[in-house]
């Protein structure tokens, strides 16, 4: 996976976007219309016992409610995002926020093209693009746990996870056999579709993901550079789905874009 | 259709991936280069094209990058943190401290806070007035949902911990007077690292 844009091409990207429209200077994120077509559902908040042990003493932790899209953002979302904020197309997006592969398996700086779903989750774009959009929905990404939490329930149950088959079949999250890979997959039981999908998700702090791909121990690494930073462990090492993707997302730098991940915004409860 | 994700393993799938988009990408550069010559556009790599709405600590709104124009030093830090966030802010001040006078006054400084929620303006008031720190450093109180974008342009790596203390990279970033990240800092105590005080230094000479 990539950490860093390819040397030779970084450059020719800067020089493209040097000559972009100046973004500091343009209207805000609140200017931006929200967009109609997404839905959100209602995930009331619990208390939870999350796969990965975090630095807590506890294993169980408190999620507040809060709002998650129903759906991916699409293909078709993220085009009419970039209508809206066109500072964020492939051509024009700065440097500091690129990424070679960013949006490039789209036909035109504009438009996915004919080739590719309207309606298929958008990949390729990187966390600072995906944080843009639900910014400007007055969102935000979700965090690892609320994710997490989101995705226990299968269709009928809010906390399917003692349910080893319903488990094992998350193996394949990421993949296109995975559970909630089908379009018409049913949603779960809080009207959320995908979660278990053939695509990744970026969450909101997955730069804090303090998992295997974290810098300590690493050339910059230092243990002090967090106060109260401990080592991680995984609370249920056999939650294969949530294991597999809490390592992805936290060896992920922000300018990272995979094929397989795409993005859903959330919103705390008002 | 539908198009699919590639299945190899990741790293396979973005060598792929890279090696197809690459073409686009430097067709789009070589186009572009006559035109790139426009003055006074940010520089690409500026983190001032975040776009991010603040409050300093006299309540005064102002934009991420209205800090644009001298170099900064720039932290995250929390109000309600005893341990680390002092020092970052003794280890500051201490710095500036140790700059020639002339460069001292040239040099912005800007302490953005991680807890928004907590952190209101008063209260960053409150953490100027007890460290005593120079008037002219900004206190500043992000939107809530702008945090994550700021500390991911800064590379500050947070985590709220239930008890409300936040684990946090404690460190000092250099920017550009275009924004322009030039150095850090990991701090470890109230001691400014020498090294790092002459990259200070060196910006300021360059921002000349």
């Amino acid at each position: 996976m990539e950490r860093k844009p390819l040397p030779l091409l970084a450059p020719a990207i800067a020089a493209v976007l040097a000559i972009g429209p100046a973004l500091a200077g343009a209207a805000g994120p609140a200017a931006g219309a929200r967009d109609p077509s997404i839905a959100w559902q209602a995930i009331p908040g619990g208390q939870f016992r999350s796969a990965v042990r975090f630095e807590e003493a506890t294993a169980t932790l408190p999620v507040a409610s809060f709002q998650l899209m129903a759906r991916p953002v699409t293909n078709a979302q993220f085009a009419a995002f970039l209508q809206r904020q066109p500072q964020w197309r492939r051509d024009r997006v700065p440097a500091v926020f690129s990424s070679p592969g960013y949006l490039g398996h789209w036909a035109t700086p504009e438009e996915p093209g004919a080739r590719l779903d309207p309606d298929a989750p958008v990949v390729h774009v990187n966390w600072y693009a995906a944080d843009a959009f639900c910014r400007e929905q007055g969102a935000r990404l979700p965090d690892f746990i609320e994710w997490e939490y989101a995705a226990a329930a299968d269709a009928t149950r809010a906390d399917a996870r003692g349910d080893r088959q319903w488990r094992l079949r998350q193996v394949n999250d990421g993949t296109p056999n995975a559970p909630d890979a089908a379009p018409d997959a049913a949603p779960n039981v809080y009207g959320v579709h995908g979660l278990h999908g053939a695509y990744w998700e970026w969450t909101g702090d997955f730069s804090s993901l303090l998992g295997q791909g974290d810098r300590r121990g690493q050339d910059d690494g230092d243990a002090l550079q967090f106060c109260g930073g401990s080592a991680l462990a995984f609370n249920d090492a056999a939650d294969y789905g949530v294991v597999k993707r809490f390592v992805l997302l936290s060896a992920l730098q922000p300018g990272a874009t995979l094929g397989n991940l795409g993005f859903r915004c959330a919103r705390s409860q008002p | 259709m539908n198009i699919r994700p590639a299945l190899p393993p990741l790293g396979l799938a973005l060598c792929l991936a890279l090696g197809l988009y690459a073409g686009p990408a430097a067709a789009q550069a070589a186009s572009a280069k006559g035109a790139a010559a426009a003055a006074h556009e940010l520089a690409g790599e500026s983190v001032y094209h975040l776009q991010a709405g603040l409050v300093d600590q006299h309540g005064q709104p102002l934009q991420w990058a209205d800090l644009r124009g001298r170099p900064q030093l720039v932290s995250m830090f929390y109000a309600n943190c005893h341990l680390m966030c002092p020092l970052i802010l003794e280890n500051a001040k201490a710095l500036q401290k140790q700059l020639p006078e002339a460069e001292r006054g040239r040099l912005g400084v800007a302490m953005i806070t991680l807890d928004p929620a907590r952190d209101t303006p008063e209260a960053m008031a409150e953490v100027a007035r007890n460290h005593r720190s120079p008037a002219d450093w900004r206190y500043l109180v992000p939107a809530n949902d702008d945090v994550r974008a700021l500390a991911s342009v800064l590379d500050v790596r947070y985590r709220f911990r239930e008890d409300g203390s936040i684990n946090h990279t404690s460190v000092l970033v250099l920017l550009d007077a275009e924004g322009r990240p030039l150095a850090r800092s990991e701090v470890k105590g109230a001691a400014p690292d020498p090294a790092f005080l002459a990259q200070v230094r060196a910006a300021l000479a360059a921002a000349d």
